[in-house]
């Protein structure tokens, strides 16, 4: 797109700079021919002028040898070119007035001339006119005062002198009219080669450009076809929507599980798939929670995405003949480029197979619960009756062996126990019921729970804390904080110290609980949260513990957002610690 | 006359641990049933003082047990405590549909007996064990 926008930028400046140039050349080439048009002309003009003068010299010349003959003669036949010689002489006069007329300094001297030549021409009439009357002798008189031979002198020099002139002028205008014969090639041939230049490197850009727009359509073809195959082939139902809820786009999933062709539902509103009154109830749900009305229709579905909130939540989706399977709908909005939400994307994953086996799954823990707590009823029922002496007395050796199989009993219930809360929570089965809590009251509540076995150790436990608040699910926090607490009794030296306490930290509280205890390696301080990873193997059994406490407690404490670990030297005892983000208002500090 | 309780459940070993805890431990005269049809019949039988029923059972369940029990005038006032391995039993439900209290398994049998009187708000037995049984939550 960038590229592109470059690229066009690109070619307007170049089409722009040979426009100009070749704007630039054509006139150039246009003045040039215009001046040597003009120049042209003026080299006609002095031609002519010089051919009208030599014309005129040689009326002159004819009409004077005319009249000469005709003097020395007396025969009237001389008189002929005299006579056509004065008729010409006014028509070669006046078109000489007409072509000088515009020259100032050619007019001059041709006015000049003019007294000359009818000063010539006066005399040439006298002689004609003494011969006639007066014979050869008055003719030799007027020709021997010379008068004819200086005006005709004076006549030649002048017409000399504009002849000379007119050609030196024509030397220099054919001089120049070459060079703008020249500069008029070199324009022309400058314009041709820079116009040939042009439309080769525009040929040479428009198929580059061509061929490149042909490779981008075939990778974007190419892109397209590889992004369209995996929205197709995507386990996921993938719907687009306008902000007003219309379907614009639907994938092949989306296609075979709505039982919908792409047309028959694109252009519809996306409720045509949803089950109104789920729509409905999720829009009274965000009216609660997002404090303003939002509609049970396709809003119900967009509004906290268009908030660039990812929304996701569970629904059912209806098919064309009616039927409808539950799915999981993860809504985000599609921004353009100014970042408004210009479009929905909802993809959908089909629940129905893991509710499915969400359900077996169900089944299977019951009736694994049942079969392994009805004979563990029975181990424990009757080991405890025998232990009680109920039964009558045993001897201490069966006294003992009776013990120790009620003791593992017990434990087979605590684990078994253990391994369905475990599941239960991992799975997610359990939904927490999150409230306000007050840390102190959560302490309390933990800390009575374990206070009496303690109180029979001899160990004390010292509590303190700072208010605060947290939402959590009351029940489940206090058992992973007896959890902790409980390890801290089973493995605090007898009459020891344990310390419970309870911090705000920034926008979160920690809780802490240290004991006097053995300590933890140090490449057990993460692997004791696994499953069944006890510090020391024997502690199963001396201890009385499952090996899933800290699971579980990891599980609860991550449930509720927060993260759990130790911190331990050996020998030095053990300090565990939960961390959990402070309820909202107490995280602002406004308590 | 000591009081009478009648014990239904398919597991023979329960049924023996329950009868030696509620007879040794509580004082109790206990029978048995291994079935909830044999349940009923001796329910109508016999009218003793409370009934100790299992949940789950092949053919009649404890459902459907005490649907009967609760069905059947002669045996519908007798209290019936639900007995059930399900740790997370719909206590609710059971109760609405007429069970006086739920018990979990495994249930200590020293325990048992008191567990039975207070749900049934019996007078605990003077030789109480000193913990005070309640029902597992």
């Amino acid at each position: 797109m960038l590229m592109g926008g470059r690229i066009r930028l690109w070619m307007i400046a170049a089409s722009a700079v040979a426009m100009v140039a070749l704007g630039a050349v054509s006139w150039l080439s246009y003045r040039s021919t215009q001046e040597l048009i003009a120049v042209n002309q003026r080299l006609d003009h002095a031609h002519k002028l010089i051919e009208d003068l030599t014309a005129l010299h040689v009326l002159v010349d004819d009409a004077e040898s005319s009249c000469r003959g005709y003097a020395f003669s007396g025969k009237t036949d001389y008189l002929r070119p005299y006579e056509d010689a004065l008729a010409q002489l006014d028509v070669t006069m006046q078109v000489l007035r007409h072509d000088l007329a515009p020259d100032r300094t050619r007019s001059r001297q041709l006015q000049e001339l003019e007294p000359l030549m009818q000063a010539r021409l006066d005399v040439m009439k006298e002689l004609v006119q003494a011969r006639t009357d007066g014979g050869f002798d008055a003719a030799v008189r007027i020709l021997q005062s010379d008068r004819g031979k200086r005006f005709s002198d004076e006549i030649r020099q002048r017409i000399a002198v504009v002849q000379n002139e007119e050609r030196n002028d024509l030397l220099d205008r054919e001089r120049e009219s070459r060079e703008r014969a020249r500069s008029t090639i070199f324009a022309v041939g400058l314009t041709c080669v820079l116009g040939i230049g042009l439309l080769l490197l525009a040929s040479v850009v428009i198929y580059r450009l061509n061929r490149r727009s042909e490779s981008d359509h075939l990778a974007l073809q190419d892109a397209e076809q590889i992004q369209r195959t995996i929205l197709n082939s995507a386990a996921s139902s993938m719907i687009s929507v306008d902000s007003g809820g219309t379907v614009l786009t639907l994938n092949a999933t989306g296609e075979k599980w709505l039982q919908y062709n792409g047309a028959e539902l694109i252009g519809s509103n996306i409720t045509k798939v949803h089950d109104c009154s789920e729509l409905q109830s999720r829009g009274e749900q965000l009216t609660r929670a997002m404090g303003f009305p939002v509609a049970g229709d396709h809003r119900a579905l967009i509004t906290k995405a268009s908030y660039g909130v990812g929304d996701q939540f569970e629904c059912s989706y209806v098919r064309k003949d009616g039927t409808r399977f539950p799915v999981l709908l993860l809504i985000s909005a599609l921004r353009g480029e100014s970042g408004n939400a210009t479009g929905y994307l909802m993809v959908a994953t089909d629940l129905s197979e893991r509710q499915a086996i969400e359900r077996m799954k169900d089944e299977f823990v019951s009736v694994v619960s049942h079969e392994l707590r009805t004979p563990l009823t029975s181990i424990k029922g009757a080991a405890g009756l025998l232990v009680s002496g109920v039964t009558g007395a045993l001897p201490p050796k069966a006294g003992e062996m009776a013990q120790i199989a009620l003791a593992n009993a017990d434990r087979l219930g605590r684990l078994v126990d253990d391994i369905l809360d475990l599941q239960r929570i991992e799975s997610g089965r359990i939904t927490l019921d999150k409230r306000m809590c007050d840390i102190a009251d959560l302490m309390k509540e933990s800390l009575d729970s374990v206070n009496l076995v303690a109180e029979h150790e001899g160990i004390t436990i010292a509590m303190s804390y700072s208010h605060a608040s947290i939402r959590a699910d009351r029940e489940r926090l206090v058992q992973a904080l007896v959890n902790l607490l409980g390890n801290a009794v089973k493995f605090s030296p007898r009459g020891g110290q344990i310390e419970f306490a309870a911090e705000r930290k920034g926008s979160s509280v920690v809780f802490r609980v240290k004991d006097e205890g053995r300590g933890i390696p140090k490449d057990k301080l993460e692997t004791i949260f696994e499953r069944f990873e006890q510090v020391d193997a024997s502690d199963a059994r001396e201890k009385g513990g499952t090996g899933l406490g800290l699971a579980i407690c990891r599980s609860i404490v991550q449930q509720h957002g927060g993260h759990v670990w130790a911190e331990s030297e050996v020998g030095r005892g053990s300090t565990f610690l939960v961390q959990l983000p402070l309820a909202e208002a107490d995280a602002t500090g406004t308590n | 006359m000591p009081k009478t309780i009648l014990v239904i459940d398919d597991d023979r070993d329960i049924r023996e641990v329950a009868k030696t805890s509620l007879e040794l431990v509580g004082g109790f005269a206990v029978m048995l049933a291994d079935s909830g049809k044999h349940g009923v019949d001796l329910a109508r039988q016999t009218k003793p003082d409370a009934v100790i029923l299992d949940l789950m059972m092949p053919d009649l369940d404890g459902q459907q047990t005490l649907a009967q029990l609760k069905l059947l005038p002669e045996t519908a006032s007798i209290p019936v405590i639900m007995l059930t391995a399900k740790v997370r039993a719909n206590r609710q439900e059971l109760v609405s549909k007429g069970a006086t209290g739920v018990i979990v398994k495994p249930f200590d049998p020293m325990q048992l007996p008191n567990q039975v009187r207070e749900m049934l708000g019996w007078s605990v037995a003077g030789k109480d064990l000193g913990r005070s049984g309640s029902a597992k939550k």
